[in-house]
């Protein structure tokens, strides 16, 4: 196997390009250096016979392999032919000029490499570079669409197009968390993150190829059925009335969540994820908002209830359909602003992204829920005792809001508020570094990718937590506030995967559990370590 | 007479290609929005933490604010000095830094070189070599020029050798890489030998500069040609110029857009606003896109695929 791999070598044959092996990833400090040996358990062959599986013995897409050499020509040709829309202003006006910048001015200077950590966790595996999946989709274009390419590619570095450099560079776009700290890092601008993105749109929108959590059962089934988690309208209400029962019973302050209240100030739109994995999130924000005297509705349209937005990580169409989705919604509510709950996607892709495609009267205001609530907490609407949240407490930045969109200080002065003993992460705010489960690799757990997030994508994340608390007794309880959903799965899964609640007492949640585990209304805690309230 | 016309070719060729270039953003459609943060425009009390409008309670109720005066405090290091680089990559800063200020340091020299050349126009080479302004500017020069050069034969030799002997540059560059790098590198090389060997007070460069404002006319006997190294240096600044809008290296200006049309792209579409119109506009181009859940025929315009469901999965 050769040491440093270079673009030309995606086309290489070889039954793993890159693989992880013990002891390659970055080193973790007591108590886990169990784990330092540990790497990614084999693909189980039977299932992944007839897949693409030669990049680096996981799979995020998992590509059947094709029959014959005429179905192997077509998909090149289908792959080139989307690579060509990508540059034409009717197929890609979404995206054009961030493409055409960020293809045409890299210096090749690898600064953004160093940006990575990915690339860093991974032991500094050359595949994992920001520029190198960029370097092969760049040379693919100059060589095979651009006039005298071929000529050309000879002088400034060819490649060979076959089915394994296709399949390879599908599979590589899901090994990027689209976190964007490269394009942050990058002396001149050019976005390494967008470009990778723009390969899985090719891949999506012209040959039907993506992860099928983030597509089939994920934008599909979000816009068929009304959720991502496949959560119909009448499960949202059934559950939340199940919600709406706990809180009671768990804080002992009654609630009502409002439906479909026309007319009201806010719609407040959750990641239904949260609704089934962290229904004590939607409580609180309930239990907040009602609190605060505020007039708000949740919405039981299909779709409604269930602010995800896969579409942003890779196809535009979807995105502008789900975006439409919620806007109309909003708009026949007749409600004055959208709220977006504890999920970063969700912010980027209605508040951020969405912006430059919703217009006329479907353009309705839209609202971090991190800028409502430090209204609601800072303009003293809510009696808060903050002696209840005396343990350790950190906060991770969701790259979404954080980088992507400058919401960086609400949650911090919410959380200087409520949480004395509350410290940063480093680096953090802009310069955060990402959970490892951006870009939908959080819900995305085939084959064996789940455990390559764990070990690789949210490694970082995992040594800045505990860098956080390195002062601390591995006994005493630590919370680590995720505002946002995906983030929160990705964080819940590395401390299950570490065993980090055992063995160092790491806990996780959301921000509005923190909030409500401080009212003073509130007769029993909200949040729980363990079996242990965490106030009494 | 042949380097004068071979420069005014290459002055040409620049000209047509950095228009080409920025015509072709100018005229690019408005896109999805794709800002990183710190957003330089920024007032100082979001920018210290690198924070946005977005974090107002009903922002779209306010005015937004906006500081120019924090964007130039930005620009100017990241221009002139480039801050970006110092920060997150050191060690190529100590070879980057010079071979970029070295050829910043050119363009001041050849700004300065015209404007010399305007004043001998206005009032005669005697009024310019006499009086204070002319002093001024002959050492300005001297002084600018040589700085540059000295600085740009270190940076641009020091980037060739950090390209070759870094193994994660070389696994990435290809020929035009060393090509460019090696052009700028020959350029500086031999305009710091011609000052060194024959024009240290450039005198000759102040001769050419005069001589292209004027058709040819050198302002003395000066003919590039007589120096092997003052001919290679004005046949490569020339030849420089007109290629660097045609690579990668067209970066020094179209840094513009990355920053201002996209890392720092943070307009919000307000309902009746220009950028309203703009996206009105999108929506009513037609896609081609193949993939089923698309639906796309070329017929159907992006707005109405995306009020549309998808009625295939793949």
């Amino acid at each position: 196997m050769k040491k440093h791999l270079k673009p030309s070598d995606m086309a290489m044959s070889a039954d793993c390009l890159c693989p992880i092996e013990s002891g390659d990833l970055s080193p973790l400090p007591f108590p886990y250096e169990d784990f330092n040996s540990r790497t990614i358990s084999p693909l189980n062959p039977e299932k992944v016979k007839n897949l693409e599986t030669s990049l680096d013995n996981t799979l995020a897409v998992g590509i059947p392999k094709p029959a014959s050499k005429e179905e192997e020509e077509v998909l090149i040709r289908q792959f080139l032919c989307g690579l060509k829309k990508l540059f034409e202003k009717e197929n890609n006006w979404t995206f054009l000029q961030q493409l055409l910048l960020s293809m045409e001015h890299c210096a090749k200077c690898q600064t953004c490499s160093e940006a990575c950590p990915v690339y860093e966790m991974s032991g500094k595996k050359d595949i994992y570079r920001p520029m190198f999946r960029a370097e092969v989709l760049r040379r693919i274009y100059n060589k095979y669409l651009k006039p005298g390419g071929k000529i050309t590619a000879r002088l400034t570095g060819g490649i060979d197009l076959n089915w394994t450099t296709v399949a390879r560079l599908a599979e590589l776009s899901y090994r990027c968390t689209l976190c964007r700290r490269c394009a942050m890092a990058c002396p001149i601008g050019v976005d390494n993150g967008l470009i990778t993105h723009e390969i899985r749109k090719l891949f999506s929108q012209e040959m039907g190829i993506s992860p099928k959590e983030l597509h089939e059962k994920g934008t599909i089934q979000h816009l068929r059925v009304g959720s991502s988690t496949g959560m119909n309208p009448l499960g949202a209400k059934d559950s939340i009335e199940f919600i709406q029962e706990e809180m009671e019973e768990i804080t002992g302050y009654k609630v009502e969540i409002p439906w479909d209240v026309e007319g009201a100030d806010i719609l407040l739109i959750h990641n239904a994820g949260e609704i089934i994995s962290w229904p004590e999130n939607v409580g609180a924000f309930a239990i907040i908002f009602q609190a605060a005297g505020l007039s708000w509705t949740l919405s039981s349209e299909t779709a409604g209830y269930d602010a995800v937005n896969y579409g942003v990580w890779y196809d535009d169409v979807q995105l502008s359909r789900v975006a439409l989705r919620h806007a109309d919604i909003a708009r026949r509510l007749k409600v004055k602003k959208i709220v977006v709950g504890e999920c970063g996607h969700a912010h980027k892709a209605l508040i951020e992204t969405a912006d430059r495609i919703l217009t006329g009267e479907i353009n309705i205001p839209r609202e971090s829920a991190l800028v409502t609530l430090e209204d609601i907490v800072l303009g003293g609407k809510l009696q808060l005792d903050p002696r209840r949240n005396d343990f350790p407490v950190t906060l991770h930045d969701p790259c979404n809001y954080v980088r992507l969109m400058g919401i960086v200080e609400p949650q911090r002065r919410i959380l200087r508020k409520i949480a004395p003993r509350f410290r940063e992460m480093t680096p953090h705010g802009v310069d955060n570094y990402c959970c490892g489960g951006g870009s939908g690799f959080a819900i995305m757990s085939g084959y064996n990718f789940a455990e390559w997030r764990n070990l690789v994508s949210s490694r970082k994340k995992f040594l800045q937590i505990l860098n956080a608390f390195e002062n601390e007794s591995q006994a005493a309880p630590k919370y680590v506030c995720a505002p946002c959903s995906n983030c929160k799965g990705a964080i819940r899964d590395i401390l299950s995967y570490y065993h980090a609640g055992e063995r160092s007492s790491l806990y996780y949640g959301g921000l509005v559990e923190l909030i409500v585990n401080a009212m003073e209304s509130m007769k029993k805690p909200i949040i729980h370590f363990g079996d242990q309230p965490s106030w009494t | 007479m042949g380097f004068y016309i071979f420069s005014y070719f290459c002055a040409f060729i620049f000209l047509a290609a950095v228009a080409c270039r920025v015509y072709r953003q100018l005229t690019l459609p408005v896109h999805l929005r794709w800002e990183i943060y710190p957003v330089q425009h920024e007032p100082t009390d979001k920018l210290v933490h690198g924070g946005s409008y977005m974090e107002d309670l009903n922002w779209w109720e306010k005015k937004l604010k906006s500081s120019l005066f924090n964007e130039l405090k930005y620009m100017a290091p990241e221009i002139l000095l480039l801050r970006g680089l110092w920060k997150e990559n050191r060690s190529l800063w100590w070879v980057s830094f010079p071979f970029h200020f070295g050829l910043y340091l050119m363009i001041a020299t050849f700004a300065l070189l015209i404007l010399h050349a305007l004043l001998v126009l206005g009032g005669g080479e005697a009024y310019v070599a006499g009086g204070v302004i002319g002093a001024l500017l002959g050492g300005l020069i001297v002084f600018m020029g040589w700085t540059g050069l000295i600085l740009g034969v270190v940076g641009s030799f020091g980037t060739l050798f950090r390209r070759l002997a870094d193994p994660a540059l070389r696994a990435y560059s290809s020929f035009p890489d060393y090509f460019n790098i090696l052009l700028v590198s020959f350029f500086f090389l031999s305009a710091f030998i011609a000052c060194l060997l024959v024009d240290p007070l450039l005198i000759g460069a102040k001769a050419y500069v005069f001589g292209l404002l004027t058709g040819g006319r050198s302002l003395n006997a000066y003919a590039p040609a007589e120096s092997v190294f003052g001919g290679a240096a004005i046949l490569l600044a020339s030849a420089l110029a007109a290629y660097v809008p045609l690579t990668h290296m067209s970066h020094m200006f179209m840094k513009f857009f990355f920053y201002h049309k996209i890392k720092w792209d943070d307009a919000p579409n307000l309902r009746g606003g220009g950028i309203e119109d703009d996206i009105l506009k999108n929506l009513r181009l037609k896609p081609t896109w193949n993939a089923k859940h698309i639906a796309a025929d070329g017929r159907k315009s992006w707005a109405d695929l995306a009020s549309s469901a998808p009625k295939e999965t793949k």
